[in-house]
């Protein structure tokens, strides 16, 4: 499993997200720009430059038309994802924390931060997808400002009319998207800071990582924790293989890298879990820094991780990952 | 190499994992019914991939 090396970003990454198809990898980075990469060959294509600040999260709809960014210069821009070209600018009060499409891609979620007197906020966009995008509302669908501990991360499950939410104090939370209640909360889904959210193919089910060390499977409708993985390292980023019964873990302290770092290859691994049995299965080293961010492709056979060395590392799995059945022939359905 | 890791792990450990993932399984037939039920509420198109995975779950 020999991995590509995507060099281009001159700051640690953020977040990755590849396309529906999966030929694309998108990844923004504290240096202010966005790029997205060829995953096959881990060729440049393009770069989205417009922001002025770190560009914390993107996503991408599921056509491969539009991209979303939130960042620290106050913006959340929509992009054209083949010519490159900034079609819309939102201006909020504070930093974009987190943005997220809907599953038919004609709304977007996002979080705002909490800061300087500006109440931390959750807003919904209707994105008009007539025309060449451009002409998009001001204004947001749903406003509303969550109490209490503040939101981090955010996505659109399968039920209808609800946001989903990971927060600072370790919640995950289900608001009502139009009347901003919080209609179902698990204060203790985790003890600390929930740093990703990654949904099922279908959204019926995510899992989260959070600096509390563990990453855990929820079910979307309860907010039950089905399951848990405890490692010994603060987590940054949790995704779900669509195809093996795995999960994949990044973290890492920055402390750990002092010691023993090898020229070629990093320490800072990217852990496998065995989603159901709760068992680590494997890990793949190489980053410097801390792995921020973990993506996987929706055909699951490749998966990427970006750190905080500024690196993407993308791994295409061997047919020995993806034929194999290391615990038999139990059939485990996804 | 499978044959050998499969003699070592014990007849409990194989029964506890089955355990598991018949549970995993229940609980994820129940939760597809679930999200096809929002879908048709919702009116949109529902895929045919689950259309007959559906079917098939009938069947059993």
């Amino acid at each position: 499993m020999r991995p590509i090396l995507l060099q281009g970003h001159e700051r640690s990454l953020t977040q990755i997200k590849f396309n529906r198809e999966g030929d694309l990898l998108f990844s923004c980075s504290k240096d202010l720009t966005i790029n997205v990469w060829f995953s096959h060959n881990g060729e440049r294509l393009g770069t989205y430059e417009g922001h002025n600040g770190a560009v914390w999260t993107i996503d991408v709809d599921s056509q491969s038309r539009f991209m979303v960014s939130g960042s620290a210069d106050n913006e959340m821009r929509l992009w054209s994802v083949q010519t490159g070209k900034c079609l819309f600018v939102w201006e909020f009060p504070t930093a974009v924390k987190h943005v997220a499409f809907n599953e038919d891609d004609d709304q977007i979620v996002c979080i705002t931060e909490q800061r300087m007197g500006h109440q931390g906020a959750i807003r919904v966009f209707n994105i008009n997808r007539e025309g060449d995008g451009t002409n998009q509302s001001l204004e947001p669908v749903s406003l509303f400002h969550p109490v209490g501990s503040k939101p981090t991360v955010c996505a659109f499950p399968y039920m209808s009319g609800l946001i989903l939410t990971g927060h600072e104090s370790g919640k995950v939370a289900l608001f009502d998207a139009k009347t901003g209640d919080e209609v179902l909360n698990n204060e203790r889904a985790h003890m600390d800071n929930v740093t990703d959210l990654q949904l099922s193919a279908d959204r019926s089910y995510f899992v989260t990582s959070s600096k509390d060390k563990t990453a855990r499977i929820h079910d979307a409708k309860t907010l039950r924790v089905l399951k848990t993985f405890s490692t010994e390292t603060p987590l940054n980023s949790a995704a779900l293989a669509p195809d093996q019964p795995y999960v994949l873990l990044g973290g890492g302290q920055e402390a750990m890298s002092v010691t023993t770092t090898s020229a070629r290859q990093g320490k800072f691994e990217t852990r496998f879990w065995h989603k159901v049995f709760e068992e680590e299965v494997g890990r793949v080293k190489g980053h410097f820094g801390p792995v921020n961010t973990i993506a996987i492709h929706p055909q699951g056979i490749a998966y990427a991780s970006g750190g905080e060395d500024g690196f993407v590392r993308v791994h295409h799995f061997d047919e020995s990952y993806t034929k194999a059945k290391p615990y038999g022939d139990l059939e485990i359905i996804n | 190499e499978d044959a050998v890791e499969e003699s070592t792990v014990s007849a409990e450990l194989i029964a506890y994992r089955k355990r598991l993932v018949d549970e995993w399984n229940a609980w994820r037939l129940q939760t597809q019914e679930e999200v096809l039920a929002e879908k048709r509420a919702r009116g949109s198109k529902v895929d045919t991939k689950h259309a007959e995975d559906e079917d098939r779950e009938e069947i059993e």
